[in-house]
């Protein structure tokens, strides 16, 4: 038996040692801190060009039967690799719409990759283990990054007036995310905004 | 209520043991009825468990189906990429094959695929939020106005795309299958909370007559969970309410299940069947053998009844004692009692019929004859004699009462012996009835002559002969007259003709006039007095020696306005018998006083004469007054007496008669010779004069006999110094021949008839101191005037 619940969120919006970084801290409404809430942040001047690049691998990988990380922020066009630590198969899959893939049955320290292309939250199943879920963040900014178990996370280099967004599975909006926008002005405690979260259901872990 | 004490017993007896029989039936009809019931809510209880386990067992199933479906990746990629017409193909195909009414898929969006019927809003959203709200909400619901069992599968594509729906209507066929699960032929219905929050069935199920009790059974059945007993179309059921999930939550649906107690009864009929068949052969065999019983125990009341009736109508019964027993000492009872009474009835009727002294039949036995007699009237008449004994009071006197009584008995015999058909009672003392037939009245006297013939012969008592003679009275009987009448007429007829000194006379019912009558005649008198109806007539009393009238006798009349001139004999002896003769008598007295004193003013002194009757002789009052009367008018009066009325009270009488000679009032003694001339009492009389009786005086010309009796009447008279006044002198030779014997005074037609006051002074004044032989002259033409 599950039931939704909501639950208060609350950003704590923190500035960082640097005035152009971008500090987010994802609360529930409760207090608690939400982990592995991707957020990210669009300057309304546009994304600086050139190639994205983040410092955590493009990878995601399948250890007892359940994948890590269990969110991965990956630029538009990034290939991420899906290497199989377990015994047994897996048919890992995705049905996002322009990032739809299958991997069959591969094998123990098999590695198979898939490229995505579209920017978008693709989610990540395994045909044969319902249990196992994960969610690849293709992002087309440099402004990225997952919140910590203190729900805080900082986006270096994020300055000037824009909007970010907050995406989380569980959160109760339209395609899970809530974008607010920003001003130049960086508060020492950063910004901060209550959303609802729907209980997580245990079929998606 | 019932009059035969028979059936009393038997329905007293059967309806007893119907009572107890019914009593036993009703305990085990309970019994049998509580216990199928409890073994059908028991049955109902584990029942209802099993439905919720089928229940669940086919949401299971549904689940299963849709799981299945949800996690397929073919269906998961086409729901993914929105691939509308695979979904439905595999939509349709599992419908198909899991049998479903409704399968559908709604996505996170809420928008609906595979549902023909497109869903409003708001049930789309209650949809939605329902499913969104329990990973595998399941429940019932309603789709398109109908209700559906609901079970609904996550599509996880991987993260949650949508729901897989799957819907099984609650219909007939679904109860029907729900019902062919059940190991007892159980009744399943879906009843539904409706808008205003009453239960009512899904699909309008007929059997429940009444919405209310449905609804209010169902509530109270969520409440406490336990199987009861409702009333349905279809007679008593054991019903048990399951509440039913709904869909997002809460109860507003309920699956009742139940299950006919006549069909819970069923195995229970041949049990009742055998008990009612028991109790009905056992009254029949109550109501034979108390029949029996109640037939032996009645029959000899029902003979003591019977005999009772038949002693009531004055039958002759007896009851045979055929047993030992209390009723056995009743009958015996009862016969000695029925021969008792009728002893007692017969002296009864005996005496009733029978005169105590003589043991003759009585007056009330003749009255019988005459009535048996009259009903038996051929055409002749029935004649009732009434037979006087003459001289019985004497003959009684000399021989005493038994004998008088035996004298009656052999007369009696006598006269039954000559005649057969005789029909003799006592009439009274002396009289005995006779009862006969005769062709008419001439032929009854001819009979009663006879029996006249028939005591010519002295009669024997005690070894002597006693002469006895019959004085006869007739009367026969006429239509519409009471026999009570004839008796007494007949009666009256011995009276008549003892009367008239006949020895057998007819009922003369002129003579005798009519009592009621009488009693009339008697007030009109009294009324006649005070209103001057009635008067006085003088007759004179004509002095041979004087050769003048020196007295009168004062007459009364009385003339009534109706009646006429009534007869002086007939008033007065009325007065007599009534107690009226003293007013009469004070009335002529102060008349004869009033016409003394008259005549006296008119110059002729004369004695008045009044009428005293026997009845006032002894009148110690009425002797005051008169005397008081008299003297104080110093009146000329004088009392005319008869010597028999001195008999009844002599010393009273004698005393008075002296009183009124002190007074100087004179005593005649009236009417001598025609009555009991008594010489004893002639000569303790203290009488002035005496009045010849007129039946010797009018025959004095022609007979020898008469005129020796009336001048020795007057010898004796003048010896005892009394004066003689002749009565009835209608002729000058009487007269003549009256003087010659020293007579003193005359009285008659010849003198002078009774005439008013007025009449008579003109006749005193035509007539003063005249000589006899001028008299009679005169009288001679007054008598050609007034006759």
């Amino acid at each position: 038996m599950f039931r939704s619940a909501l639950i208060a969120a609350a950003l704590l919006w923190s500035v960082a040692a640097h005035a152009d970084d971008l500090t987010v801290t994802v609360r529930g409404r409760a207090g608690a801190p939400v982990e592995n809430a991707v957020v990210t942040f669009r300057p309304a001047a546009g994304v600086p060009a050139g190639p994205i690049r983040f410092d955590w691998p493009m990878r995601m990988a399948q250890r007892g039967i359940a994948f890590d990380p269990h969110v991965l922020i990956a630029p538009v066009g990034a290939e991420v690799a899906f290497p199989n630590f377990d015994a047994v198969r897996h048919h890992v899959y995705s049905f996002a719409s322009g990032n739809k893939f299958e991997l069959r049955l591969f094998g123990r320290d098999e590695t198979r990759s898939y490229r995505f292309m579209t920017a978008g939250v693709a989610a990540i199943g395994c045909n044969i283990h319902d249990r196992m879920s994960a969610f690849v963040v293709v992002v087309d900014t440099p402004y990225a990054a997952k919140t910590g178990p203190d729900g805080r996370v900082v986006l270096h280099g994020a300055s000037g007036a824009g909007a970010f967004t907050v995406w989380q599975q569980d959160l109760r909006a339209p395609g899970n995310k809530l974008t607010r926008p920003v001003t130049a002005a960086r508060t020492a405690a950063g910004e901060s905004v209550v959303v609802d979260l729907r209980a997580a259901q245990a079929a998606h872990h | 209520m019932f009059s035969r004490l028979q059936t009393k017993i038997v329905v007293l007896f059967a309806g007893l043991f119907a009572i107890a029989m019914l009593v036993a039936g009703m305990v085990v009809y309970a019994r049998i009825s509580e216990n199928a019931a409890r073994t059908v809510r028991g049955e109902l209880q584990s029942s209802g468990v099993v439905f919720d386990r089928i229940w669940d067992l086919r949401a299971r199933q549904l689940r299963d189906g849709a799981s299945l479906l949800a996690r397929d990746f073919g269906f998961r990629e086409a729901v993914a990429t929105r691939d509308d017409a695979t979904m439905r193909s595999a939509l349709d195909n599992l419908r198909d094959r899991l049998d479903l009414h409704l399968a559908f898929i709604v996505d996170m969006d809420g928008a609906i695929t595979g549902l023909d019927a497109p869903m409003d809003e708001a049930r789309a959203t209650a949809l939605w939020t329902a499913l969104d709200s329990d990973e595998n909400a399941a429940g019932v619901t309603v789709i398109a106005d109908q209700t559906y069992q609901v079970i609904s599968a996550p599509i996880m594509s991987p993260t949650l795309a949508g729901w897989v729906v799957f819907a099984t209507r609650l219909d007939a066929a679904e109860m029907a299958r729900l019902e062919e699960l059940s190991a007892i032929p159980l009744k399943a219905t879906v009843v539904r909370r409706d808008a205003a929050g009453a239960w009512t069935p899904v699909k309008g199920d007929a059997a429940f007559a009444n919405p209310g009790r449905l609804s209010g059974f169902i509530e109270a059945g969520l409440k406490h969970g336990v199987a009861r007993e409702l009333d349905t179309r279809g007679g008593r059921v054991i019903a048990l309410a399951k509440p039913l999930r709904e869909l997002g939550g809460g109860t507003e649906s309920a699956l009742l299940l139940r299950y006919p107690l006549a069909q819970a009864m069923a195995p229970y009929q041949p049990i009742l069947f055998a008990v009612v068949i028991v109790g009905l052969l056992g009254i029949g065999v109550v109501i034979a053998g108390s029949w029996i019983l109640a037939r032996r125990l009645t029959r000899p009341i029902m003979a003591l009844d019977a005999a009772a009736q038949r002693l009531r109508q004055g039958g002759d019964v007896s009851v045979p004692v055929e047993t030992n027993d209390e009723i056995g000492r009743l009958a015996g009872t009862f016969n000695t009692m029925a021969a008792e009474i009728r002893v007692r009835e017969r002296t009864i009727t005996h005496l009733a019929l029978h005169d105590a002294e003589s043991n003759l039949p009585n007056r009330v036995a003749l009255k019988q004859f005459v009535d048996a007699s009259v009903k038996a009237s051929d055409g002749r008449i029935t004649v009732v004699a009434a037979l006087g004994v003459d001289r019985f009071h004497q003959v009684r006197a000399a021989i005493g009462y038994t004998l008088a009584n035996d004298l009656l008995r052999e007369i009696a015999e006598r006269l039954g012996r000559r005649h057969a058909s005789a029909r003799i009672a006592r009439l009274a003392t002396s009289v005995l009835g006779f009862v006969y037939e005769a062709r008419d009245i001439a032929e009854a006297q001819t009979f009663a002559a006879a029996l006249q013939a028939d005591l010519d012969q002295p009669i024997r008592l005690n070894g002597d002969s006693v002469d006895a003679s019959l004085t006869i009275g007739i009367a026969a009987c006429s239509p519409g007259q009471s026999t009570e009448a004839i008796v007494d007429r007949a009666s009256i007829a011995l009276d008549q003709a003892r009367a008239t000194r006949r020895k057998i006379a007819v009922f003369d019912a002129d003579a005798y006039g009519d009592p009621a009558r009488n009693l009339s005649l008697t007030s009109d008198l009294m009324t006649a007095m005070a209103a001057g109806g009635t008067s006085i007539h003088l007759q004179p009393k004509y002095d041979l020696r004087r050769g003048l009238v020196t007295g009168a006798e004062a007459l009364v009349r009385w003339r009534d306005p109706r009646r006429g001139m009534v007869p002086p004999d007939l008033f007065i002896g009325m007065a007599e018998e009534t107690g009226h003769i003293r007013a009469l008598t004070d009335w002529v007295l102060a008349q004869a006083v009033k016409t003394q004193l008259m005549l006296r003013e008119d110059g002729h002194d004369l004695t008045i004469a009044v009428n005293i009757s026997g009845r006032l002789m002894d009148d110690q009052d009425f002797a005051e007054r008169a005397i008081d009367l008299v003297r104080g008018a110093r009146a000329d009066i004088c009392f005319e007496i008869t010597e028999t009325a001195v008999i009844d009270n002599p010393d009273v009488a004698l005393r008075i008669i002296d009183q009124y000679a002190a007074a100087g009032i004179g005593i005649s003694i009236d009417d001598y010779g025609s009555g009991l001339s008594s010489l004893a009492y002639l000569k303790q009389i203290r009488a002035n004069e005496l009045k010849i009786d007129k039946t010797f005086v009018l025959c004095l010309a022609h007979g020898h006999r008469d005129a020796l009796l009336v001048k020795s009447t007057i010898d004796l008279a003048h010896s005892l110094g009394l004066k003689v006044t002749a009565e009835g002198v209608e002729t000058a030779e009487a007269l003549a021949v009256l003087q010659t014997m020293g007579c003193d005074l005359a009285q008659g037609y010849f003198i002078g008839r009774p005439m008013p006051v007025g009449d008579f002074v003109t006749f005193m004044r035509g007539a003063p101191l005249t000589a006899a032989s001028a008299l009679a002259a005169d009288i001679a033409e007054s008598g050609t005037r007034t006759s």
